[in-house]
């Protein structure tokens, strides 16, 4: 109790200070938005997917690859390994695959067996509300648009792989041989550029839907304001009896998972199948109901840093006091 | 026949900034996803040095003690009124002299407490701590829930950032190449424990009017100047 009255406040007054250090910022350089919960978020209903299991290619994949073929990456072949390791990351080769996330496939369907009953579970960035990937972003290349789409700017992207080490589901995936590293020091740093949905920001930002919900023809898969998202979705989960996911996930994201089947049961046949079939790459994310927030602390250590300089003002002055006396 | 030359605040801020700017260095370069890849983690007891989330929580730490420390550095000497180590004009020429003097082996120009390029130094250094302190914060602001900011200021700041531990790294490693002069060396133990020697202090600081009032004063008790005829540096 004590403890999350202290971070409370800790958040309280750090937002306080930040809000105050912000509000001394050129407002167009660098303040966009105080309160980033996403205005434009998803729900994604399970009861409703059926993983267009009659088609060869599940709707919202093949309309996410139409829309986004032409930012596919088109590596400098050969590749090179990223020295002084043997490997690199390549599915260039592998552009067809649609069981998981790629460089070339943002979005995938899951498909699990829970309690005898079939699954689907279309699966892509969370949008969450204070991302991992963008705060830890070495190169400040990842963007969270007003309307609260995670985007990476591929222009600038190192391929380091951080953004996917930091993701709670591992979300970007890496094509070597392609982007900024090529033309600095290919054999020293980067690894290529990655890549992952950006929640069609660029429709989004017209108020058009993303393609998935477009093309979706179960209309399992809505955008919209996130508050009215939330109700929806809030709404389903209490007319089927079901579960949400996403909305306390990684200290909350835009984008809300509904289901008859509990999260943990999917998360179980999720793990289950992958061990079955000895599958140990990355692409596809877990659906663990325990995700937490990676950002947790940033508030208390803001606050540390904003204190840091009244702390050394005062030990100065109480140091020279005593000098003097 | 040693007098003071630096107070014990100044050798404990002296340590402080050393030991965070190496940390933040060290933990700042793991932010760059350069540890696992060169496989530093598959060192024993590194394995912790490819986990971002380890590393950062170290590099808020050395982060908030250099920050603490610039403050209590500046608010000290404003105080005190002392302002011996910033940069005065001609330092850049004078510089030049003190350098050439010591690779040639030919007397030096007199100096003041501090010699011309290390007050050049200090500007240097402080100039980049003072860049990496202010898009440090904005970094951290901007870690916090609830606050965006736009793509533009995210890649300006942490360019800047990058920049500007590349230019420290310079600093340091010229500021700790000043001691392959061997006279700078007798500078060493005024930052381990605040004293030099005397005669050192009247022969290349001679316009230090506090260290020569205190030479003077030590020196009486050693047979006067003449105990340093002998010295060289």
């Amino acid at each position: 109790m004590i403890d999350n009255e202290r971070r409370l406040f800790f958040k309280k007054a750090s937002l306080g200070i930040a809000s105050g250090a912000m509000l001394l910022t050129p407002k167009s350089s660098v303040a966009k938005s105080v309160a980033n919960k996403n205005t434009i978020g998803s729900y994604i209903d399970l009861s409703l997917c059926d993983g267009c299991k009659d088609m060869e290619v599940p709707k919202c994949v093949s309309s996410c690859r139409d829309k986004n073929s032409i930012h596919f990456p088109e590596p400098e072949l050969p590749l090179k390994p990223y020295w002084p390791r043997k490997n690199y990351e390549d599915w260039s080769s592998q552009r067809d695959r649609i069981d998981r996330l790629t460089p070339y496939n943002w979005t995938f369907v899951e498909s699990v067996k829970v309690n005898g009953e079939d699954i689907y579970i279309p699966r892509r960035c969370m949008h969450c509300d204070n991302p991992s990937c963008l705060n830890l972003c070495p190169f400040g290349t990842i963007e969270k648009t007003k309307e609260g789409m995670v985007t990476i700017d591929r222009d600038y992207c190192m391929g380091g792989a951080k953004c996917r080490d930091v993701c709670p589901w591992e979300i970007p995936q890496r094509q070597a041989g392609v982007g900024l590293y090529m033309k600095l020091a290919p054999m020293l740093a980067g690894g290529g550029v990655m890549f992952k949905c950006d929640g069609c920001a660029d429709l989004v930002s017209i108020g058009q839907n993303p393609a998935c919900q477009t093309a979706c023809p179960k209309n399992a898969i809505k955008f919209g304001d996130f508050e009215e998202i939330k109700a929806l979705a809030q709404k389903r989960a209490d007319e089927i009896g079901g579960y949400l996911y996403g909305l306390d996930q990684s200290g909350g994201t835009g984008t809300i998972y509904i289901s008859k089947v509990s999260f943990d049961e999917i998360d179980k046949a999720i793990a289950l199948d992958k061990l079955e079939k000895d599958d140990k790459k990355q692409g596809r994310p877990h659906m663990k109901v325990d995700v937490k927030d990676n950002m947790e602390e940033a508030s208390s250590w803001m606050a540390a840093s904003l204190l840091a300089p009244i702390a050394g003002i005062a030990a100065a002055a109480i140091a020279v006091h005593r000098s003097k006396k | 026949m040693k007098i003071q030359r630096q107070s014990l605040s100044n050798r404990i801020v002296h340590a402080l900034t050393a030991i965070s700017i190496f940390g933040l260095f060290f933990t700042g370069f793991g932010q760059m996803p350069v540890y696992k890849r060169y496989m530093l983690n598959e060192v024993p007891f590194m394995a912790w040095s490819a986990d971002y989330h380890i590393t950062l929580w170290w590099h808020y730490l050395f982060s908030v003690i250099l920050i603490g420390v610039v403050f209590y550095h500046l608010t000290y000497h404003f105080l005190r009124k002392e302002y011996d180590i910033l940069p005065k004009k001609g330092d850049m020429k004078h510089s030049a002299e003190v350098i050439k003097a010591m690779i040639t082996g030919k007397e030096e120009p007199p100096s003041e407490k501090y010699l011309p390029e290390q007050r050049i130094g200090y500007a240097f250094i402080a100039f980049w701590i003072v860049v990496m302190i202010i898009t440090g914060i904005i970094k951290a602001i901007k870690n916090v829930s609830g606050i965006d900011m736009s793509l533009e200021a995210l890649f300006w700041t942490a360019q800047i950032h990058n920049l500007g531990f590349m230019m420290l790294i310079l600093g340091v490693i010229g500021h700790l190449a000043a001691f392959l002069f061997k006279p700078n060396r007798r500078l060493l133990p005024a930052m381990l424990w605040g004293k030099i020697c005397s005669c050192y202090a009247k022969s290349r600081h001679s316009q230090w009017e506090e260290g020569v009032q205190q030479s003077k004063e030590v020196l009486k008790h050693h047979g006067g100047d003449e105990a340093c005829n002998n010295y060289k540096h």
